[in-house]
């Protein structure tokens, strides 16, 4: 199934937290400053609903989502409110791919855990969750799986400051 | 040492303690098993046929740090490695002696502005005789390396050892 397929589907069956789509376009040639969007097209899920949506749409008979490729985040922009999640779920049944896209705020970057649907999810979330400040609620291994376990700050954030020094060895 | 001469059977010789010593060390610079990023590629192939470090008498890679006399830092180091760094050159046993390969070991290389975890160069950690410029390194510059440090083994004094830096 193509994007438009998956996502028909996707609302037939009522696949909870589905929010719309985010479709690539064109520049608008009317605006300048209009760059379009290039890329996939995503589906907009609310990330707190995103492990009860990637329930559906791993056991749906139509979709058979058995994998999950990709679980990442995005810091989009320093003065952003949000945080992206993504996650690209692949079909080896059906040889479909679909691109999910969350919104997170970073004041609460909070969100269930995806674990108890795809077990794969367990790096993923952890390396998510040391470099973006995002809490799994739920995670049955929240350690650091790249930092060290005493590292401050988060830094794939946007505002991240780097440390002065770490364990007597300087950084500057 | 006029009266010493033809006072012995042909197969002994005289030399100086230093020579000796220094001749013995340089030619058997035992280096650890120890990579940690795309360097240590070139310093497989050194030690491979082709290039052939035993050639140095460098070649016998030992697998512990208490049998190696020489810590080759082939890669990025950074903070959560740096640790154990120090730890294995801490367990090797003296004269040790370290080479730091290629840009990250030296100065941190390409990640010297944005790796925050990368440590700005090895000899922050612990001392190094010889660096090695090259992102990687050619082979040829490792062996120039190590023949640099076999240099600075044949001018050392055994009795009065130089302080070193650390």
């Amino acid at each position: 199934m193509d994007f438009q397929g998956i996502h028909d589907r996707l609302v037939a069956i009522g696949a909870p937290g589905l929010l719309g789509v985010d479709l690539p376009r064109k520049p608008d040639p009317k605006n300048k400053k209009d760059k379009g969007r290039a890329g996939d097209a995503f589906a907009l899920v609310d990330a707190q609903a995103l492990a009860d949506f990637l329930e559906v749409c791993r056991d749906d008979d139509r979709l058979k989502f058995e994998q999950l490729v990709d679980l990442s985040a995005t810091d989009p922009a320093k003065d952003s409110a949000d945080l992206w999640i993504n996650v690209q779920l692949l079909s080896l049944k059906f040889r479909h791919r679909l691109a999910i896209k969350c919104l997170l705020p970073k004041a609460s970057a909070s969100m269930p855990s995806t674990v108890r649907v795809y077990r794969a999810s367990q790096w993923h979330e952890r390396e998510c969750a040391e470099m973006f400040g995002i809490s799994f609620v739920g995670h049955p291994d929240p350690r650091n799986i790249l930092l060290p376990d005493d590292w401050v700050g988060y830094p794939m954030r946007k505002d991240y400051e780097f440390p002065k020094e770490y364990h007597g060895i300087s950084c500057e | 040492m006029l009266s010493l001469e033809n006072q012995f059977e042909d197969n002994v010789l005289t030399t100086k303690v230093d020579w000796l010593i220094n001749w013995a060390r340089l030619s058997s610079i035992w280096p650890m098993t120890f990579g940690l990023a795309c360097c240590a590629i070139e310093m497989m192939a050194v030690g491979a046929a082709h290039h052939d470090l035993d050639r140095f008498g460098a070649g016998a890679f030992r697998a512990s740090p208490r049998q190696a006399d020489l810590m080759i830092v082939a890669g990025t180091v950074n903070f959560k490695m740096a640790e154990r760094v120090k730890r294995l050159y801490d367990q090797m046993p003296s004269p040790k002696y370290v080479i730091a390969m290629g840009a990250c070991a030296t100065g941190g290389g390409p990640y010297y502005k944005y790796g925050y975890t990368v440590v700005k160069g090895v000899d922050r950690v612990i001392p190094v005789d010889v660096y090695i410029a090259g992102c990687p390194p050619r082979p040829e510059a490792l062996l120039e390396g190590l023949m640099k440090l076999q240099e600075k083994i044949r001018n050392s004094s055994v009795i009065r050892r130089p302080a070193r830096t650390a």
